[in-house]
């Protein structure tokens, strides 16, 4: 992909009368000509499991179809700890499942891949919806989420979302998170609402624009002060456990700091694991955290649980093209919202700035395709003006974008000087894991919650339901898994599962040597010691290795 | 090499129906035996039919036994209690084909003179227990049991009794204890069943595939019963092959069949890349085969000689990615929840036997655990009044024979 000279498009879009751009006749031929979704031969069917036949990204089902990193005889010497209720993911979901399962009388063991609060929760800027305002109602919230989903999403699911609202933002105000007010001091007043693209009525509570990162604030500090929850970071999921009648019985983690595995028998684990932006899908970068690299996804798939809209995910239409190094990162949609203009090339709009995410994507990536880009270091995007935008609403950048300045000061760019490149980001997977209101999977004993679960935006998410998804699913989770939560552990444990997963993926022709899920990046280099990576496929014969003396 | 299956035919399979069964043959034995009864058990003899529920016992001699007892009542008791696991024959024959085992046990009344035949089944295995039950009801209702009510000259019961799907309730005076109103507990052996079994009258036991074979051996002659095995073996034997291997599955084939052909022909292979380990035969209370004894014929006399027991025909086998010491323990803890609690050698020795594997597997394992383990290995056998214990212990002495490095590499001191 070629595009017009950074230096020859920065003179004219100095030049540019930011024309309004020409209203798009066919949305659904830009869509499938340019969206990445519909892209040709970018989707494949899946051969095994629950949702064979059913399509998916080629590196998604890589990923899905792949076999089991562990043996039986890797656990050989592995200590084996007992709990109540496990959950995996130390975001928002996986938090709010931990304090509500705690709350009922559970014990708890919360294991996250890298630290508690490394998670897309933190990156959330724009809000959390909730019909909280006069004019709002339950009703509203349900239907603006399911037209925004194309009425794909599972109304059962959103009726949920939509009237446990309310009581999500009262929670988190009792443990301490704070709001814009609309009125009223420091102590009291009105909640401050804003209108999020798609809804008939203002919505969306925030605070600044880094609700997620004071709702993680909030969350973190409750869990770690929380006697009743064991906290381990760094133990990433490597495979469920299974018992012989195929439900999950625990998990097995893989200890960083020890270079161990740990088995944790539990009779309810709760998969919070977030999304699959790390899968770089059609070669996209991405938004999402470090750790989103779909293994909560690939495991319960594995173990049997039946998934959705596999083939739907956001593409964020301001990510950073330039630098390199920040690639991806997300420019909040407030941009756009406060007035920002997109430009291509030659200096033009092209596109409404305010249409829906999917539709302004596949504008700028049409715009990139047909060389009407900017390319500066080998990146190809399109300009976000935020310099004209200061100059219109002198002040902007300082009140409303506060976020967006330390991002552009991160990519050496002054922001009321310079425009932003951007280009579309991989954002969030609309689908996932099928679940019902309490989080229950088809799988008994699993639950999933968070971005790793399906149905509840259909294939298409509104802005601010994905908080509100995390706390309302998380909380419903942890609160049915803590009840059902039987105090013995399951006499017969291990991966059963497993051997029915490989019988089925030597009669699909697949590959056994494909191993899976990635725990990181494969860009990483993360140093596993030789115990994870031994499934490249290279060894073949077992041979134990000495345990370590238990500390 | 091809062979027609017996017991597994498309012509057995016919599920309850008592109409179908009759037009494939059925009864065919029993009027064989009507017509001459003295000459059912030197048939059996001849065919060398042996007991396959574990112990491979020559079946004419304990039927001989219990024909020799004075008159009066009699039983004869279908043991279809299966629980051992790796074991799936059993459920099978009763829910798809229950009238070859039926008939076998009214050839076996014939035989010993008994006026009682009950069918024990597992109540967990649902399946089995609703096929047998309408099974029953239509050899009630067909009148095919008058002609053996007039040789016997006493009504015939004919009658399924459900077990206490416990593994010790198929212990053979377990489940006379069951029968007889009381929980299935094992006791002291002799007198043997066929001296003093239900109520203290002689008691005929056998597992539900011997009775099946007594069908067809009647039918259609103990010489052609001989020449469906290899070697020196007669018969078909059913193996249910699970673990680690492409496709498991119940299998009819001579006995004698190699294990080698049962793995890699049969069970198409090992599952993925990863090697042969181990098989551990006939449920968990016999001794593991290594790759070594791939070639062993799978009868009963080739795998003793090997210092194993072909038991029930249960193949688990295990690939170079299952660990040893985890799957014994899971076995041990299997006998541990089983036992019944009369011995107390065994009650609290298999608790102990999964105390310390346990502690092996999870890494808390020292030296002084694998001596423990042997000490007990060497002090329980022959302890309780059952076998229970020492299948327990022969699990675990053999697996720490054939793999005690592995036992090693996971102390910790």
């Amino acid at each position: 992909m070629t595009g017009i000279d950074h230096r020859l498009a920065l003179e004219r879009l100095l030049a540019s009368d930011h024309a309004a751009p020409n209203p798009i006749d066919d949305i659904e031929a830009l869509l499938k000509a340019h969206h990445p979704d519909y892209r040709e031969g970018s989707l494949v069917s899946l051969a095994v499991g629950a949702n064979r036949g059913s399509e998916c990204p080629t590196a998604l089902a890589a990923s899905l179809q792949s076999n089991a990193r562990i043996e039986d005889a890797d656990l050989a010497g592995a200590p084996v700890v007992d709990t109540e209720v496990l959950i995996i993911g130390g975001g928002g979901a996986g938090c709010a499942a931990a304090l509500t399962a705690a709350e009922a009388g559970g014990r708890v063991i919360l294991a996250t891949k890298l630290r508690i609060g490394d998670s897309n929760t933190v990156m959330a800027e724009g809000g959390i919806q909730a019909a909280v305002g006069e004019d709002d109602s339950i009703q509203r919230h349900f239907e603006d989420t399911l037209r925004a989903g194309h009425g794909c999403a599972d109304r059962r699911l959103v009726a949920c979302l939509a009237s446990s609202a309310p009581d999500s933002i009262r929670w988190l105000i009792d443990r301490g998170m704070r709001f814009d007010l609309a009125e009223g001091g420091a102590i009291g007043g009105k909640l401050l609402r804003k209108k999020p693209g798609g809804a008939t009525r203002a919505r969306i509570l925030s605070f600044k624009d880094y609700t997620g990162l004071e709702m993680m604030r909030v969350l973190r500090e409750a869990v770690e002060l929380d006697e009743r929850i064991r906290l381990w970071n760094r133990c990433p999921l490597v495979e469920l456990l299974s018992d012989e009648a195929g439900h999950c019985v625990g998990a097995v983690l893989y200890d960083l700091a020890l270079h161990r595995f740990v088995l944790v028998r539990a009779s309810c684990v709760i998969l919070a694991t977030g999304g699959v932006g790390r899968l770089h899908l059609n070669d996209f970068p991405t938004s999402n955290h470090y750790g989103a690299t779909a293994d909560g996804l690939v495991l319960a798939y594995r173990i049997g649980a039946a998934l959705r809209e596999l083939d739907s995910f956001q593409y964020h239409p301001t990510g950073i093209a330039w630098p390199s190094f920040r690639l991806g990162g997300l420019i909040s949609e407030a941009a756009r919202s406060a007035g920002a203009h997109l430009l291509n090339g030659l200096g033009e709009r092209f596109v409404d700035e305010l249409a829906a995410r999917d539709v302004v994507s596949a504008a700028i990536l049409r715009e990139c395709a047909e060389g009407r880009g900017i390319e500066r270091e080998g990146m190809v995007g399109v300009f976000l003006d935020i310099p004209e935008l200061e100059r219109r609403q002198p002040g902007t950048l300082a009140q409303r974008l506060i976020s967006l300045g330390h991002l552009a000061r991160q990519c050496g760019i002054d922001p009321s000087r310079e425009p932003m490149m951007v280009r579309p980001t991989l954002h969030y997977q609309n689908g996932g894991v099928v679940i019902d209101e309490n989080g229950t999977t088809s799988v008994p004993g699993l639950y999933c919650t968070g971005e790793l679960s399906g149905g509840i935006h259909g294939r298409n998410r509104m802005m601010g339901n994905a908080l509100q998804e995390i706390i309302t699913f998380g909380r419903r989770a942890g609160l049915h898994a803590a009840r059902s939560a039987s105090r013995h552990p399951a006499p017969k444990v291990g991966l059963f599962h497993l051997q029915g997963w490989r019988r089925q993926l030597v009669a699909a022709g697949m590959p056994l040597d494909r191993f899976g899920p990635d725990l990181f990046p494969r860009y990483a280099n993360f140093d596993f010691g030789d115990e994870l990576a031994l499934r490249g496929g290279k060894r073949t014969t077992y041979a134990p290795k000495r345990a370590r003396r238990v500390e | 090499m091809t062979h027609r299956p017996v017991l597994l035919a498309p012509t057995a399979a016919v599920g309850a129906d008592l109409d179908a069964w009759l037009q494939n043959g059925g009864a065919e034995g029993l009027r064989h035996a009507l017509a001459a009864p003295e000459r059912i058990i030197p048939a059996l003899a001849h065919a060398g039919l042996r007991g396959m529920g574990g112990a491979g016992f020559p079946t004419h001699r304990k039927w001989s036994s219990v024909a020799g007892q004075s008159a009066g009542d009699k039983y004869v008791l279908c043991n279809g209690n299966e629980d051992e696991p790796g074991t799936f024959k059993d459920r099978h024959l009763l829910s798809a084909s229950p009238h070859q085992v039926i008939e076998g046990a009214l050839i076996a009344a014939v035989a010993v003179d008994a006026n009682h035949v009950l069918l024990y089944v597992n109540p967990h295995q649902h399946e089995a227990l609703k096929s047998t039950r309408s099974a029953i009801e239509q050899w009630r209702a067909s009148g095919l049991l008058a002609p053996i009510e007039r040789r016997l000259g006493l009504r015939l019961a004919l009658d399924v009794v459900e077990s206490s799907g416990r593994y010790i309730g198929g212990e053979e005076t377990a489940v006379i204890a069951t029968i007889e109103g009381g929980f299935p507990f094992p006791r002291r052996k002799p007198p043997y069943p066929a001296e003093s079994g239900v109520h203290g009258r002689p008691t005929l036991i056998n597992n539900v595939e011997t009775l099946a074979n007594v069908t067809h051996i009647l039918r259609h002659g103990a010489d052609w019963y001989r020449a469906l095995g290899i070697g020196g073996a007669c018969g078909t034997k059913l193996y249910s092959l699970s673990g680690d291997v492409l496709e498991p599955g119940l299998f009819e084939l001579p006995m004698g069949t190699s294990l080698r052909e049962l793995v890699f022909t049969h069970g198409g292979g090992m599952l993925g890349p990863l090697a042969f380990k181990a098989v551990f035969t006939g449920g968990p209370s016999n001794t593991l085969l290594t790759a070594d004894d791939l070639d062993v014929a799978l009868d009963f006399d080739a795998v003793a000689q090997r210092g194993s027991r072909l038991g029930t025909g249960a193949m688990i086998v295990i690939s170079a990615g299952t660990s040893i010491v985890r799957k014994v323990a899971e076995y041990v803890d299997f006998f541990a929840a089983g036992s019944c609690g009369q011995c107390t050698p065994c009650k609290t020795g298999t608790y102990q036997l999964s105390r310390l594997l346990r502690r092996i597997d999870t890494g808390v394992g020292v030296q002084a655990d694998l001596r423990a383990l042997e000490s007990l290995c060497a002090l329980l056998p022959g302890s309780g009044r059952c076998g229970l214990v020492d299948g327990a212990v022969t699990v675990v002495r053999s697996s720490m024979q054939q793999f005690r490095e592995e036992y090693e590499h996971q102390l910790i001191g």
